[in-house]
């Protein structure tokens, strides 16, 4: 196969971040992360919203497909919304979530109790106290189980 | 290593006149990524929405980095960074692109590779993984190759260990950079 060297022009971005002035990365980061935590209550609310979605009665008319990609979306703002505030184990959760949807037929055949599973254990999740002596064990086995049902569903959704 | 090890607190870096374009359909991501950014002193420029409306000013303005969701309706990050790519002699074609994804379905994972991005980072990432990323591919001086369909920075990486004192100026790089 043909290949093409384009001549590369080097990025301005090479040329400016050595030039006097700037931030370091200690400072870069704290700041950063102050922005985010400015953003966590909105965050959190969009949580909530797509957990709820994802628990919401469906209209029976709905398609198969649009149905998927609704949950599929819902559970991608849930990780979009987690992702910068630590909340590793919805994270996980809801890309697992989206790993069962995408894998899914889109015809039909989907069992939705699975997507109730996710979206209840994620609600736990969120409602865990983090101070509870109880919290880290609880989320260990809620984790664990919803691994077991990707271990399970995954390959059965692919097949 | 985790993410951000290879970055020093006492680090100095300057970003703060990076013309920069974020493009996400979700207005909340806009605003995390915003965030972050002001954080690192870079003000973007350009926050928009839509795809069509970033190819429009990918075409008029100089854009020094271009961060893009995957996920959009319409033309896509994939679609975009695709287009930009082949948009010579515009000189934004070769701009740093970093793309963030919550989740890539199984059929678009080839896609994520092929479109000609700098990187593709999924979700979660933190505040450290994205500077990490932005200051890497700021130095990334592979070359841009046209193989096949292919256009965009050279995909092979070679990660090799050097034994002796680290010399370079700030930044020390992670060992093992993967893509997509």
């Amino acid at each position: 196969m043909t290949v093409i060297t384009h001549p590369r022009r080097p990025s301005r971005l090479a040329e400016m971040i050595d030039r006097p002035g700037g931030v370091s990365v200690g400072v870069a980061l704290a700041q950063a992360q102050t922005n985010l935590d400015a953003l966590k209550d909105q965050g959190l609310a969009i949580i909530v919203e797509n957990i709820a979605a994802l628990l919401a009665e469906q209209e029976p008319n709905i398609p198969e497909a649009a149905r998927l990609d609704n949950a599929y979306a819902a559970s991608g703002q849930i990780i979009d919304a987690a992702s910068p505030f630590a909340l590793d184990d919805l994270c996980t959760a809801a890309k697992g979530l989206c790993d069962l949807l995408d894998a899914a037929p889109r015809e039909g055949g989907f069992d939705w109790r699975i997507a109730t599973v996710h979206a209840q254990a994620m609600k736990l999740l969120l409602a865990l106290p983090a101070d509870a002596p109880e919290t880290p064990q609880a989320r260990t086995a809620i984790m664990a189980n919803l691994g077991e049902v990707l271990k399970r569903k995954l390959p059965q959704a692919q097949a | 290593m985790a993410a951000g090890d290879s970055l020093r607190d006492s680090a100095v870096f300057n970003l703060s006149g990076a013309i920069t374009m974020v493009v996400d359909d979700s207005p909340f991501s806009l605003a995390l990524t915003t965030g972050v950014l002001a954080g690192f002193g870079v003000r973007p420029a350009f926050t928009i929405g839509r795809s069509v409306e970033a190819r429009r000013i990918l075409q008029e303005k100089p854009v020094d980095l271009l961060l893009v969701d995957t996920d959009m309706p319409e033309i896509d990050g994939f679609e975009l960074v695709r287009w930009l790519r082949r948009s010579g002699p515009n000189p934004n074609a070769f701009t740093p692109v970093i793309m963030t994804a919550s989740h890539i379905r199984r059929s678009r994972v080839a896609e994520a590779r092929d479109c000609g991005a700098n990187f593709v980072v999924t979700k979660p990432f933190s505040a450290a993984m994205l500077l990490e990323r932005i200051l890497w591919v700021a130095r990334d001086d592979r070359p841009f190759l046209e193989v096949g369909d292919y256009l965009g920075p050279d995909r092979r990486f070679r990660n090799e260990g050097y034994e002796g004192e680290e010399r370079r100026g700030r930044l020390i790089r992670p060992e093992t950079v993967e893509f997509a």
